[in-house]
């Protein structure tokens, strides 16, 4: 049985990361996200009381999951539908969460890894296996009980899920598999042990059509009755045992099988064989149910995570919302927040809003320490969290959807000027070439300036026009100027040249408001400022 | 009455030829060709191909007979019968250590019923296949006789009737409080719990195997059961328990011989349709008197065996002896195909006086009473002879063979002798076997003996025009070719060809 959780079709497969995911995470900080996201946050009376220590399984879900992007609008509504349920029933996903972790765990307590299993007698392997089932057969039951109970699921994901255990696990099919388990308790349980201490004896009854081979010896055999029967465990040797054997042994035909210990041992090989053969028509239950747990548990790993992440957006006063997916040339966002930033700064994030119709490069560009990577970033983290399923940190949030999102950053604590940097820098684009296609979106921030501004501008001039022209989505934060201007002013004119710029507002005293407003790039610094308003008229006309 | 003598590979067995030289078997790779049929059908088979028949007569015999083997219902049934005694004789060595006296006489009555039951089958089969052979219309003539015996009649009916019992009894175990009672009849209660238990999960309804069911030996589980039994079916275990059935009691001979022999065309018939199902062709020669001793696309056996395994290439030739030619004289470059064509023309030879078919896509191949073989031989040093003195060691013997119109192939002789040596030497070899009437073929690096000489014939191993082998054999004197030419070729390192790759 399929858990279809994050896929309505298929389970976690080998579906395609991003590319270069390890940029990705670095350049968006998303590391702090993942840990964060896995810290349960405890409410006392509404007030934050603590988080709890983090998951490290929810924690490596959430990034598994997150760099896989969904392809298609209705994924994306799909996973969204089961994170608003979540919201709704957080304990009921715990639940599921909590039920995959106490089954797989005690499994491996009762040394049912594989490795253990192989060092042990095939006996004992049987015995583990059988109880194994009973696990399946316990934790199932509760999972469809706890999905019975729960009235207002409204997401196809989980409706679905309870439909198909439902039809996968119904009552009348875990009361057979439960009386099959029981009939062989007398392999599992020889000797139970009850309340007052008394012990009794679990025994079989068995009977078995046979023939015998040309040999003499028995053939394969047609099983007819198998059951275990509680008895009274008498001693051995004793009166009482005596006179039990005595009237036993006046059944016709037959003979004792613990007397001679050769014909015990080959009594319990029969057991086992037996025990096996029966176990064996339970081999469909098993495959079903293989990777059911695993399955579950990392699906709903990733819910907890979702329901974690909301508690923290709350937590630092953000607002939330479920991004809507639009056409690819269009990005729209009011009050969209840096979500890191507030995690790892704890600090008040500035929102942007922005509206881009029909544009295919975005232009960023203003003075340092003015918020433009912030921005830049802000739109990176919001995409991926939209191409999860995941809500995002805005008032809205509309954008096309990406399967292939590349960055490129420079990192600037290591920027200095050499011709190694901009050769690693154009190697990391020459890569970035080599998977970039239908469907890309490339961020660029600072790039190729570990070279001179000429230079530096040629380079993303050409780079930056040959992607365009590809179709790729680039959104990108410069400080080359000359690559800006020329850019404005070959476009200015045209307004379907699908180029957008931004820049960061400064206000006339200098300050910055960390908002990006649209418009002609600037670089002006402050003495700039002051160099325009007292000598601006002199250069404009031309006689200095 | 039983014929005891009689066998499928040769008609008159004071006609067996004396066992052909081994270093034959070296010389034209039949020892490759042999055990790669042994491999098929058991070493026994290797001693059956050490005798070559006597005459024509005996030739056409085992010819007569591969005919049969060919044809799909003689061979399908010869098979089954072969399988059914590998099976027996695997039986046999498993049951050896079984101890039990009950089980012995129980294996007993099952192998002679395999035994008798494999004949029957085979008299029946074959009967239906209708075979042409002499050889085989005797030899199940010869059987039905053996089968009609009143002991065999008698044998048969009495392990079948106790088999029958044994294998349609049916019983319930019941195991329960530390007990196993057995009794016969239907189950109690609904019993039919393997279908429930099947039906669980969707699973197929199979049986319950016994854990020792590998084991051939009965346990003690088994043991105790089966004292349970014997109380309730006495009769039938006493007649287990009397019977003294045996094998030896029905082998016979003449039968023993026939399942070695009849592996010797089983094992070529295998070997030929795996070839043929590789499109290596074979055909059955003809052995016209009147027409010329030829072939067409004739290849050499032992390399096409290989080249299953590994895919080198084979090239098949042509040849005819025409009219008064009697010897080719073979020359040509190094690694050119000599050898091989030599050994082809040996095997054609030998193949077709075993009664085989032949590699070839088709030959006519008139009687030869011998065949004999010289290859060049490396020095020994066990014996601390020269290599020439090897050779004439060999070649005094095969010289002194006096049966008129053997086929000789010869190859490079005397290449320790100075050439003027080699040269006279290697004239009167040929002579003395042109003389005797023989047939044959001298591989050759003097070119000298293809001077004219009557009945000789100069053969030649091709190159192409740039020089590289073709394997392809054909008639006339090789032109002198530069040695170092030819490595320069084989590593493709001349003017043009470093023009091609540069």
């Amino acid at each position: 049985m399929k858990v279809c959780l994050l896929y309505e079709d298929h389970e976690r497969g080998r579906e395609k990361d991003y590319y270069d995911t390890e940029s990705i995470i670095q350049d968006l900080g998303l590391d702090s996200l993942f840990l964060v996201a896995s810290k349960e946050v405890i409410y006392d009376d509404g007030e934050v009381k603590k988080l709890e220590a983090e998951d490290s399984f929810v924690l490596e879900t959430l990034h598994k999951t997150m760099m896989v992007p969904l392809n298609t609008k209705e994924e994306i509504e799909f996973r969204q539908d089961v994170v608003r349920d979540s919201l709704k029933f957080p304990e009921l996903i715990r639940g599921l969460y909590g039920i995959c972790i106490s089954v797989l765990n005690s499994w491996d307590e009762q040394g049912s890894g594989r490795d253990r299993i192989n060092q042990g007698s095939p006996a004992q392997a049987l015995v583990y296996e059988i109880r194994r089932l009973r696990k399946y057969c316990d934790a199932l039951a509760r999972i469809r009980d706890t999905m019975m109970r729960q009235n207002g699921l409204t997401s196809k994901g989980l409706t679905m899920f309870r439909g198909e255990l439902l039809m996968a696990f119904p009552l009348e099919r875990e009361a057979n598999i439960r009386k099959l388990l029981d009939d062989v308790l007398f392999f599992t349980d020889r000797i139970t042990v009850n309340d007052e201490y008394r012990e009794k004896l679990m025994r079989p009854r068995i009977v078995l059509e046979c023939r015998l081979e040309d040999g003499l010896k028995l053939g394969p055999m047609k099983v007819q009755e198998v059951s275990s029967e509680t008895s009274k465990f008498f001693k051995r040797g004793g009166t009482r045992e005596k006179i039990q054997r005595f009237r036993e042994g006046r059944i016709p035909d037959s003979f004792p099988t613990i007397e001679d210990p050769r014909v015990l041992g080959y009594t319990h090989q029969l057991e086992f064989e037996l025990v096996n053969h029966l176990i064996k028509k339970l081999k469909n239950f098993k495959e079903e149910f293989r990777t059911f747990f695993e399955q579950l548990k990392f699906q709903t790993a990733f819910y907890v995570g979702a329901i974690q992440i909301v508690q923290h957006i709350e937590r630092f006063g953000m607002e939330y919302c479920f991004p809507e997916v639009c056409d690819r040339r269009d990005l729209m966002f009011e009050d969209l927040k840096e979500f890191v930033m507030a995690i790892e700064q704890r600090i008040h994030v500035i929102g942007n809003t922005t509206s881009l119709k029909q544009k295919d490069l975005l232009i960023v560009t203003g003075a340092n320490q003015g918020g433009k990577s912030t921005f830049l970033r802000s739109i990176g983290i919001a995409l991926i969290m939209m191409q999860c399923g995941l809500p995002v940190t805005a008032h809205s949030f509309k954008s096309g959807i990406f399967p292939r999102i590349f960055v490129h950053f420079t990192r600037r604590e290591d920027s200095a000027m050499n011709s190694g940097r901009l050769d690693e820098e154009l190697k990391r684009m020459n890569d970035i070439i080599e998977h970039i296609g239908d469907g890309s979106l490339i961020m660029l921030n600072e790039s190729f300036a570990t070279t001179t501004e000429r230079e530096g501008a040629v380079i993303a001039y050409d780079i930056i026009r040959a992607l365009q022209e590809a179709g790729v989505r680039i959104l990108t934060v410069t400080h080359l100027l000359s690559f800006a201007e020329r850019v404005y002013n070959e476009t200015k004119d045209d307004p379907d040249s699908g180029v957008a710029f931004l820049s960061a507002e400064r206000r006339q005293d200098g300050t910055r408001t960390y908002h990006m407003i649209p418009g002609e790039p600037t670089f002006t610094s402050f003495g700039l400022d002051l160099y325009e308003k007292i000598v601006g008229n002199i250069g404009t006309s031309g006689s200095v | 009455m039983e014929k005891v003598g009689f066998s499928i590979l040769s008609m008159n067995e004071d006609d067996q030829a004396a066992e052909a030289n081994a270093e034959m078997y070296q010389d034209l790779n039949l020892v490759q060709i042999i055990d790669d049929l042994a491999a098929k059908c058991g070493f026994r088979v290797r001693k059956l191909f050490g005798y070559m028949p006597a005459n024509a007569e005996e030739e056409a015999y085992r010819r007569d007979i591969y005919k049969d083997v060919k044809k799909k219902a003689v061979f399908d049934a010869l098979i089954k019968f072969t399988e059914s005694l590998a099976a027996l004789e695997q039986l046999k060595k498993k049951t050896e250590k079984v101890q039990n006296n009950l089980q012995i006489s129980m294996w007993g009555i099952r192998m002679v019923d395999t035994y008798c039951c494999a004949y029957a089958e085979l008299a029946r089969d074959l009967k239906q296949a209708d075979p042409e052979s002499e050889g085989l219309q005797v030899f199940l003539k010869i059987l039905e006789d053996i089968l009609a015996t009143p002991e065999f009649q008698k044998g048969m009916e009495h392990t079948g009737a106790i088999l029958k019992e044994i294998r349609e009894m049916r019983f319930l175990i019941t195991y329960e409080k530390d007990r196993m009672s057995i009794a016969f009849g239907e189950a109690p209660g609904d019993g039919a719990y393997e279908e429930w238990a099947s039906s669980v999960d969707g699973a197929e309804n199979e049986k319950l195997e016994n854990p020792t069911a590998a084991e051939i030996p009965i346990n003690e589980l088994e043991k105790a059961c089966l004292s349970v039994l014997k109380e309730k079916r006495p009769e039938l275990f006493k007649a287990i328990q009397r019977s003294k059935e045996s094998l030896e009691t029905y082998e016979r001979p003449l039968l023993k011989r026939f399942e070695d022999e009849i592996l010797y065309y089983l094992s070529y018939r295998m070997m030929q349709l795996e070839m043929e199902e590789a499109g290596f062709r074979f055909a059955t020669p003809d052995t016209n008197e009147k027409k010329r001793m030829e072939a067409t696309g004739l290849y050499d056996l032992a390399l096409a065996l290989l080249a299953l395994k590994d895919g080198r290439k084979v090239v098949a030739n042509d040849f005819y002896y025409g009219e008064g030619e009697r010897f080719f004289v073979l020359t040509g470059p190094n690694q050119g195909g000599k050898t091989t064509f030599a050994r082809s023309l040996g095997q054609l030879v030998f193949l077709t006086k075993m009664g085989f078919d032949v590699p070839a896509q088709s030959a006519n191949v008139p009687f030869l009473p011998g065949l004999l073989t010289h290859f060049s031989v490396e020095e020994s040093v066990e014996t601390g002879r020269g290599k020439l003195m090897e050779e004439l060691v060999r070649l005094a013997p095969m010289m002194q063979d006096y049966r008129t119109g053997s086929y000789v192939v010869i190859n490079e002789l005397f290449t320790t002798a100075a050439n003027y040596d080699a040269q006279i030497m290697g004239k009167r070899v040929l002579e003395h076997f042109i003389g005797l009437g023989c047939k044959g073929i001298y591989v050759t690096h003097l070119k000298e003996l293809t001077d004219e000489q009557s009945g000789v014939v100069a053969l030649q191993a091709m190159l192409d025009e740039n020089g590289i082998q073709t394997f392809e054999i054909r008639r006339g004197v090789a032109p002198d070719v530069a040695c170092a030419q030819n490595q320069v070729n084989k590593y493709r390192l001349t003017y043009e060809q470093l023009k091609e790759r540069l």
